[in-house]
């Protein structure tokens, strides 16, 4: 008797851990919401709209409570330039927490055109591909955003 | 020579100063805010467009009080005995760029224009695209010999700019010259419908009529049969097609045909420091160079930023400029054409923060002082003797100026409703016999429907006069002309203005 409540107790346990080990492997946080925003345009516009989301998000909840990840892949991926005009705001949010995820395909393509690469701001992180990220951060549970 | 000499000290400081700004340069940047140079000259790094449209339009209703003139024009040539001749009208008094008439309607400036980066994704490389349809003096062409005026379509800026070398941004074509802060200030952000006199008598250049023209003396003080040097005209004569502006090539708005290098650079935590050099034609927005000399300009200014962005930076700025070149003119029947210095320079500061706005600006003239759209040649040809009488032969052409003007507005909090005062003065043909100062006070109020519409009403006070009214000279009865020159600027009444301007 003793020993089938410790297999249960053992496999019940086993379970546990295998539910929670994705959510742990994407992000370490305990966020109670998660969201992806997306930025693949060109209009300059956009990129305003999108840190002023990001910000919003931040505010709604309490610290801890959310996190956020911007995915620019396409004409987007200016957003994430060294240079670009609103490099202290995303230097401001990512202290605060947003991720930055820079598409790595998008990158190879523009280095092509250009002849050189562009210099992308430390605050990102240059992933394998933008689509692809969300992709995996959907499948995660992230909300996904497309302003 | 005591001013060229002072000139040449003064381009020398800008000069200096500009380089004193490179040198402290921390990082050559993004700086935008408030900067007309860095604002019209460039577009946001990573954040540009391929190709924005953009534009305004300004429409506006003015009304000029002034009195017909009571006496015919007398310059320094003899008229013995003056001759009234009530009812003719004289530039001052009417509105332009049409004048013939002192109420009216205008479009007074149309603009539409492309700019943004052709190529997005690379920031090293952006352009300026800007055409005007409104009815002002750059786009008003007027054919003195037939008065067949018309409005015409103007490109006023078609310019590159490179972006590679760090700290010195090269921009080519036709654009504004660095210069005063009325000239370089986009003209959509002006809170006021008129420039200052300062701004518009030495600054806005009317390009003579390089061929020496002459001037007979009629009865009425005007010059009959002349060719560009047109008299008075009753309203009759006006509303019958005759032109008080007798220059042949447009104005020109501030602009030049070349090639500049600037750069904004952040200094410390808040200050942000600019300059600018340039090399232009000297022929506004014409494409030639016929006289083969070049304009040089330089700027630079200092700036603390307060916050925001655009064209409604807060901050605390300062800066000085100089511009010199020359141009040719004949003054003299036969005598083939002549180079005359044509110099410019000035310093001021600008003051914005919430809700105060000050700005105060002083500006030096040297050489080929506009004294009327009436006399496209002939008073930069005329004689004038110096106000003691000593009757040294001098005109317009080398002739000197200054003024300086001083404006505040008070954005009235929780409203949309701003209140504006400006007081400008200026001086030309200084120390000469037909020295003439000009003083306004514009007294204005808008009201702003939203960051891109407003309703702006100016009220201007206005006392214009010879400086020296009582100036005899030896052998001319000119007390008889600057007093008839007097007579007919007190005559000069104030004005009212009303203007629509919305940007897109």
């Amino acid at each position: 008797m003793h020993n089938y409540f410790r297999s249960i107790f053992f496999v019940l346990t086993t379970l546990v851990a295998m539910a929670a080990a994705p959510a742990m492997a994407a992000s370490d946080s305990m966020a109670d919401i998660k969201y992806v925003m997306q930025i693949s345009d060109m209009d300059p516009s956009k990129q305003e709209l999108i840190l002023n989301n990001a910000s919003n998000v931040l505010e709604a909840f309490p610290p801890g409570a959310v996190e956020v990840e911007i995915v620019a892949y396409g004409p987007g991926l200016r957003l994430l330039f060294a240079q670009n005009v609103n490099a202290k705001r995303i230097n401001s949010l990512s202290q605060s927490g947003v991720k930055f995820s820079a598409c790595g395909v998008t990158l190879k393509g523009m280095t092509k055109q250009l002849g050189y690469e562009p210099k992308i701001n430390p605050d990102a992180k240059v992933v394998r591909g933008g689509v692809v990220r969300i992709g995996e951060l959907v499948k995660q549970g992230y909300v996904y955003i497309r302003p | 020579m005591q001013n060229k000499k002072q000139n040449k000290t003064l381009f020398k400081r800008t000069m200096l100063g500009a380089a004193c700004a490179l040198a402290l340069a921390g990082s050559a940047g993004s700086a935008m805010a408030a900067n007309w140079l860095m604002l019209q000259g460039t577009e946001p790094e990573g954040a540009s467009s391929r190709a924005e449209v953009w534009g305004f339009i300004q429409a506006d209703y003015q009304a000029d009080y002034s009195g017909a003139n009571p006496y015919g024009f007398a310059p320094a040539i003899q008229v013995p005995n003056p001759v009234s001749v009530p009812g003719n009208y004289a530039a001052p008094k009417m509105l332009g760029p049409n004048l013939n008439s002192q109420a009216g309607f205008n479009v007074s400036r149309a603009r539409i224009g492309v700019r943004g980066t052709g190529f997005p994704i690379d920031d090293h490389i952006n352009y300026f695209l800007l055409l005007e349809m409104g009815n002002n003096g750059t786009t008003r062409n007027s054919n003195s010999a037939n008065n067949n005026a018309f409005t015409s379509v103007k490109a006023t800026d078609a310019s590159i700019t490179l972006n590679y070398i760090k700290g010195a941004r090269v921009r080519a074509g036709l654009f504004k010259y660095p210069g005063a802060e009325e000239s370089l200030q986009a003209i959509q952000a002006h809170d006021y419908i008129n420039f200052t006199e300062v701004t518009n008598g030495l600054l806005l250049e009317r390009f003579p009529n390089q061929a020496f023209t002459t001037c007979t003396l009629s009865a009425s003080g005007g010059c009959a049969g002349a060719t560009g040097n047109l008299g008075q005209y009753t309203t009759a004569q006006l509303q019958a097609g005759a032109s008080l502006n007798g220059f042949k090539n447009p104005a020109g708005a501030f602009r030049d045909v070349g090639i500049q290098v600037f750069d904004a650079f952040n200094v410390g935590k808040d200050w942000e420091l600019s300059y600018a050099g340039m090399i232009g034609n000297g022929n506004g927005i014409e494409f030639d160079n016929s006289d083969k000399s070049y304009d040089k300009y330089a700027y630079v200014s200092a700036e603390k930023k307060y916050g925001g962005s655009g064209a409604r930076a807060e901050g605390l700025k300062y800066f000085a400029w100089t511009q010199r070149g020359s141009r040719l003119l004949e003054i003299t029947s036969g005598g083939g054409l002549k180079s005359y210095d044509r110099n410019r320079s000035g310093f001021g500061v600008k003051y914005l923060k919430m809700p105060y706005r000050i700005t105060a600006e002083y500006i030096k003239a040297d050489g080929m002082i506009f004294v009327g759209t009436d006399k496209p040649n002939f008073y930069f040809t005329g004689t004038s003797a110096s106000a003691d009488g000593n009757g040294i032969t001098a005109n317009s052409a080398t002739a000197r100026g200054r003024g300086w003007y001083v404006e505040g507005g008070w954005y009235i909090p929780n409203s949309r409703v701003e209140l504006d005062a400006r007081f400008d003065t200026v001086d030309r043909n200084e120390d000469y016999a037909n020295e003439f100062r000009f003083n306004k006070w514009t007294l204005g109020t808008q009201y702003h429907f939203n960051a891109k519409t407003r309703l702006t009403v100016n009220y201007e006070i206005r006392d214009y006069k010879m400086v020296h009214p009582n100036t005899t000279l030896s052998g001319t009865n000119t007390t008889t002309a600057i007093g008839n020159a007097t007579a007919n600027l007190n005559g000069v009444g104030n004005k009212l203005g009303v203007q629509l301007t919305a940007s897109f």
